[in-house]
């Protein structure tokens, strides 16, 4: 019915100056913004504060999966130009933190590139906490490869700690999400 | 997606805007008159529409934009043209579309009572309307990072349509040498109808400077409806004789088994004086009730998303599946509850000088009344139609003129939602006891349609006497 109206009315007039070729030029180019992974850590949530603060730990690893396929659709895979993964962290604990984080498949294999980050040691309970920012950047031809992407991996290691050790670490990242839809 | 866009577009550009029947109102020459003002004067002993041919109706409009904004052929991108007409529109500009086709219409001169004439019919009728969904076209388009702690209003989703036939009968009595009335009974039969209205809540991106990630993404208070009669069991079929099934399933809704519904129009002309008069309309004061095949899909809640707490979950929140959280917190209901909704109500109404009588023996005028019959009449009508948003408005100013006998003619100039400088026509041939009408608005705008914002035609043939 719409066919014969826009007909009809068509042949009773005139329409210039158009050129509907350019429809195959449409791109839509959204930029989205979407929280990533967050954490807070306080030291005495993975010291133990009864131990004598004399006792040195060499190492403490806190590792953690979590569902995660948002790059598993066909749209991802197509139309996601890149990905601009930007991290913050905000520590006062004086210690470096080291912060892994990789994408796991299916069979809990792990694909594609495994990131590494520092967040610098901070100067101590009170104090103005140390910033550090980072930004990853995931191209398409990465995307491509995380297409089967599962789950995400992340881990937290600090060295050298004891129980005397006070402040906090907090972990915040974001997406920037570079869409490429061409209709 | 291309086909969805392709289809928006298009019938936004090409066409679209009320039900507005500027040159057609008070035409009393043509019986379809008795459609738009059961109580215009009638001067006919019987008449009858050529059946599918008395009546095509077609009026589409666009509030904002034109084709011609996004496909004009000027060398710039078309990227950067889409984007300049999606910051100039806003949430209440809208396309619309209303197709008539008339099956038949007839009428008599009472044999009692030569003052009451009786017309009845039945049309086919397509309404659509859709409002600018602003703020989730910007999203789409240009997604949220510009629009940090700015929310997207689910209100902006509105729109409506339905496809109908409608049976109506009226009654039309000349009370008086000032006045005549009229009332119209209609039978409506929905085949399909979809209608999304009266949304509410937001989702916006709000930066936490203090808060656990850098933003919360908040859906607040949503509450979105869409409801649909007569598409559930249309979806179902499949296979080789869908095509078949369909349009049998809508011959039988069309044949008063689909979702029924009643309504009135009513109306008066009234005459000041010789020569100034007074009309006024009522149109589709009525209701469907939406029972059979009703789907109705409901959204509501609350939803907070600030990213994955990880590696170690201190908060104790246990492992999170964002999908399963959003669809706990803002479930998607489907319920087939029956509902009611109001028909559009149209209001007419018009004020008329009529001059220049036929004086001496050259119009064989009796056969269109005893008072005088006058060559050339000026006026104003308005015009006003209730939509799912806020009322459309239209004025007219009009000239009617009777050329010869066998041709006269009506030319309008409107005032709309669409635009200001909308000129319509009507010629209307009487040779013998036939008639043939043809009727368009915006015909400034014929030499290119790209540019105009709405067009409205109608054409048929009677037979009168």
């Amino acid at each position: 019915m719409l066919s014969i109206i826009c007909t009809a009315l068509l042949m009773a007039s005139c329409v210039k100056d158009l050129d509907f070729d350019q429809s195959e030029d449409i791109v839509l180019t959204p930029i989205v913004e979407l929280d990533f992974i967050f954490s807070k850590f306080d030291t005495n949530q993975f010291v133990d504060p009864s131990i004598d603060p004399a006792i040195t730990v060499p190492e403490v690893e806190v590792d953690d999966t979590l569902n995660y396929d948002l790059l598993g659709s066909s749209f991802a895979v197509d139309n996601l130009e890149r990905i601009e993964l930007s991290f913050e962290f905000r520590n006062t604990i004086e210690r470096d933190f080291v912060f892994e984080f990789g994408f796991l498949n299916e069979a809990d294999q792990r694909i594609g590139p495994f990131f590494t980050l520092t967040a610098n040691a901070g100067r101590g309970e009170g104090t103005t906490p140390v910033v550090t920012a980072e930004t990853i950047v995931l191209d398409n031809a990465t995307i491509r490869t995380l297409a089967p992407t599962k789950r995400l991996f992340s881990i937290i290691r600090v060295q050298n700690v004891n129980s005397g050790l006070r402040g906090i670490l907090d972990v915040r990242s974001k997406g920037t999400y570079f869409i490429n839809y061409d209709l | 997606m291309r086909v969805f866009i392709f289809v928006f577009i298009g019938i936004w550009s090409i066409s679209v805007c009320s039900q507005n029947k500027e040159t057609l109102y008070d035409f009393t020459d043509i019986p379809q008159a008795l459609l738009l003002n059961p109580g215009a004067e009638t001067n006919f002993k019987f008449h009858a529409g050529v059946p599918f041919l008395s009546q095509f109706h077609v009026n589409a409009g666009l509030r904002g934009a034109s084709l011609f904004d996004v496909f004009g052929d000027d060398g710039r991108n078309i990227n950067e043209k889409i984007e300049q007409t999606l910051n100039k529109l806003t949430s209440n500009d809208f396309v619309t579309l209303t197709q008539q086709l008339e099956l038949f219409n007839f009428g008599w001169q009472s044999k009692k009572d030569p003052n009451v004439y009786f017309s009845g019919g039945v049309y086919q009728e397509l309404d659509l309307i859709g409002y600018f969904p602003k703020d989730f076209a910007v999203l789409a388009y240009q997604g949220n990072r510009d629009f940090i702690n700015r929310p997207f209003r689910f209100s902006t989703i509105n729109g409506s349509g339905e496809l109908l036939m409608v049976y109506h009968f009226g009654y039309n009595k000349k009370v008086s040498k000032k006045l005549t009335f009229g009332a119209r009974a209609k039978l409506y039969s929905s085949m399909l109808h979809v209608r999304s209205a009266r949304n509410s809540g937001t989702f916006t991106t709000v930066e936490t400077p203090q808060g656990n990630n850098f933003y919360q993404h908040i859906i607040s208070n949503a509450d979105v409806t869409l409801r649909t009669s007569g598409l559930a069991s249309l979806r179902e079929l499949e296979g080789e004789n869908s095509g078949k099934e369909v349009v049998s399933k809508l011959v039988g809704r069309a044949l008063l088994g689909g979702n029924l519904g009643l309504g009135v129009d009513v109306g008066f002309t009234h005459h000041i004086d010789e020569q100034w008069s007074l009309t006024g309309s009522i149109n589709d004061f009525g209701a469907i009730l939406y029972a059979k095949d009703v789907e109705t899909y409901r959204a509501r809640g609350n939803f907070v998303f600030e990213g994955f707490e990880t590696p170690v979950q201190f908060s104790g929140n246990g492992d999170q599946d964002f999908l399963d959280e959003l669809e706990a917190a803002v479930p998607l209901d489907t319920l087939s509850t029956t509902y009611l909704t109001m028909r559009p109500l149209k209001l007419n109404g018009s004020i008329k000088y009529s001059f220049n009588p036929y004086e001496d023996e050259s119009c064989n005028c009796s056969l269109y009344g005893d008072s005088p019959v006058y060559r050339d009449a000026f006026g104003l009508q308005v015009f006003s139609q209730f939509r799912p948003k806020r009322p459309q408005y239209a004025a007219s100013l009009f000239y009617y003129k009777r050329i010869f006998n066998f041709l006269r003619a009506k030319v309008t100039y409107t005032i709309d939602d669409y635009s200001y400088n909308n000129i319509g026509f009507l010629l209307s041939t009487h040779i013998d006891k036939i008639n043939f009408y043809i009727s368009a608005n915006n015909v400034l705008e014929y030499s290119n349609l790209a540019k105009a914002r709405s067009v409205s035609m109608q054409f048929g043939f009677n037979f009168i006497m």
